[in-house]
């Protein structure tokens, strides 16, 4: 396995994580789907868990949900270790893979029957979360009736019914329009800030966990490659992706494709790319000031994508 | 109190399903079909009673009645109703699986026994509402249709069974009815556990039974040493309950074997439950 990386987020944080995970491997015949995982969850966090398809993703999460064992290591919910079998579960709840349910009940029937099992089936808090996912209207209407947007919907409300300090999506927005995927998106964020909830997510859509996560692990054919806060490691990576919004392109270009600080120029539709190291930005700004080349914006892109396929690149 | 929880879940779930009610339907249509087929057909049945026992008894009235129907019909379905029973007990874990709401409803911080408890004592439940509603379908309303009197029993000779006689009789023949039936279902329990999806079970459930039905039915010596150890050897052992002296000893003895089955099914389904890892 490559090193990993620790951030300063995660050495600089209490003992207790949201979830700590040691060790853990699990087989299925032939395919090592989890070896030795090890990653630390910081508490309040939007943590991504990023992987390639088939990485390994949903196995972990599958082990820490309780459908599924692992062969080895153990891991832990805020302090609460899985010795403790089904109670580590306590403070956490899941949406693993595409949101399911009995599809011949209503939206209100299902989130009565799973509230049950938790003592979390108050009609008012039920109603209250249908409200917050907008489902309210159609809460008598048979779950059949929805569409898969509703559902993931339904699937959110129904994670948060037991009031969990943890939550646990897997790939939350699969087979979701842009419309559904930037709703589920918001939703995660609102609910992260305002509910004090730590999220642990999985996703395999890089733009998505760049736009929200603030935490982020890699797993690589069930080996974690990397972890830490986000900004941490963008910071070591070495070349970055920039986007520039000039007033001059063609001046602009001209000085960029003679300029020793970046390689790769591209002219876009509306702006131009280049790649850069990442510690010569402030030179080139400075040099483009004094070129008297006016820019209206400056941006990275795509530096998950660049730092996924770097440590892809590794394994 | 979270098991009470739990088979309340259950049980809603159970008869939120149209397939819980196939049974139900069916024999709502066909009881009464039978009855009125039973009573247009009395006066060769009758007919065929007096024959038997004009020089041994004076028939005065009807022999046929409802506890005779009810009887009758018993005999016809015990082989048919463990189909429509393993249709609930097969979709049990099977269909959770197939439908892919264990990955919600298992998440949850609840054990797997809970979860297994639970879905069994609904089935139970269940199998037990379905005996009840065939027993007081049958004998019910074989009763108001057919009337009530003394019922005839053709078992090395003819047994005479006063009504109340009868009527206990009855109920104790339905209480063993359910422990096949509760079987039956720990069957269908089993393989649900097993599969992914709830046709499988069924098919299982009654490839099984039919199997050792076979072996349990079969005059060759080769089986005969093996019989007594098939819990289908002791399927109709209802029927003894209308013996007399009523064979107490042989009733326990097939409800001691079946019982066990059924703790050998359910052990081993949870067993497999337990270790199963829930991927789809």
């Amino acid at each position: 396995m490559n090193e990993i990386q620790t951030t300063d987020t995660i050495a600089g944080m209490p003992t207790v994580f949201a979830l700590e995970c040691q060790n853990l491997s699990k087989r299925f015949g032939t395919i090592q789907a989890l070896e030795d995982v090890s990653l630390q969850v910081p508490t309040g966090s939007i943590f991504g868990f990023l992987g390639p398809n088939g990485a390994g993703k949903s196995t972990l999460i599958r082990v820490i949900a309780g459908l599924i064992r692992s062969d080895s290591g153990h891991f832990s919910i805020f302090d609460r270790s899985s010795d403790l079998g089904y109670r580590v579960r306590q403070n956490m709840s899941t949406l693993v893979d595409r949101a399911d349910f009995y599809k011949n009940l209503s939206a209100f029937q299902n989130m009565k029957i799973l509230g049950r099992l938790t003592g979390h089936d108050d009609e008012d808090r039920i109603n209250g979360l249908l409200e917050l996912l907008g489902l309210y209207k159609r809460r008598k209407d048979k779950v059949k009736n929805f569409s898969q947007g509703m559902k993931q919907r339904l699937g959110l409300a129904q994670a948060l019914l037991p009031d969990p300090k943890l939550l646990v999506l897997d790939e939350p927005t699969t087979g979701l329009d842009p419309q559904g995927m930037h709703e589920i998106r918001d939703f995660i964020v609102k609910i992260a800030a305002e509910q004090k909830v730590t999220i642990f997510l999985s996703s395999h859509l890089l733009h998505e966990v760049e736009l929200i996560c603030s935490d982020i692990a890699l797993i690589f054919n069930g080996k974690l490659a990397a972890q830490g806060s986000m900004a941490t490691m963008f910071s070591e990576m070495e070349h970055v992706t920039v986007e520039l919004e000039v007033e001059d392109s063609q001046k602009t270009l001209k000085f960029l494709e003679s300029s020793k600080l970046v390689s790769d120029v591209k002219q876009l539709a509306n702006a131009i790319s280049i790649e850069v190291l990442h510690g010569n930005i402030p030179e080139l700004v400075r040099e483009m000031t004094a070129r008297q080349i006016n820019f209206y914006s400056l941006s990275q892109r795509n530096r998950l994508e660049n730092f996924f396929l770097s440590q892809m690149d590794k394994q | 109190m979270i098991l009470l929880k739990l088979t309340q879940n259950e049980l809603y779930k159970i008869f939120s399903l149209i397939r819980s009610y196939i049974g139900v339907v069916l024999f709502t249509i066909i009881v009464p079909l039978i009855l009125w087929g039973y009573g247009m057909g009395t006066s060769h049945i009758e007919g065929q009673i007096e024959n038997a026992v004009s020089d041994m008894f004076f028939v005065e009235g009807s022999p046929t009645n409802g506890y005779t129907a009810a009887y009758f019909i018993m005999n016809f379905f015990w082989v048919h109703i463990p189909f429509l029973i393993a249709l609930v007990g097969g979709d049990i874990f099977a269909g959770e699986q197939a439908n892919g709401t264990f990955r919600i409803y298992a998440t949850r911080p609840i054990s797997r026994l809970s979860i297994f408890v639970s879905k069994t004592l609904a089935t139970m439940i269940y199998t037990l509402l379905f005996v009840i509603y065939f027993g007081l379908l049958t004998l019910g309303l074989g009763l108001v249709w057919h009337g009530g009197g003394d019922m005839l029993v053709f078992q090395d000779g003819v047994l005479i069974l006063e009504g109340s006689d009868a009527m206990r009789r009855f109920i104790i023949a339905y209480g063993f009815s359910f422990m096949n039936m509760a079987l039956v279902s720990a069957i269908a329990i089993f393989f649900s556990t097993m599969v992914r999806n709830a046709i499988g079970p069924v098919i299982g459930t009654m490839a099984l039974i039919i199997f050792a039905l076979m072996i349990s039915t079969l005059p060759l010596d080769v089986f005969r040493g093996i019989q007594p150890y098939m819990f289908t050897t002791y399927f109709s052992n209802w029927e003894m309950v209308f013996y007399d002296p009523i064979p107490w000893a042989d009733l326990f003895r097939g409800l001691g074997l079946i019982i066990s089955n059924l703790v050998l099914f359910l052990g081993t389904a949870f067993i497999i439950f337990r270790r199963k890892d829930i991927l789809s």
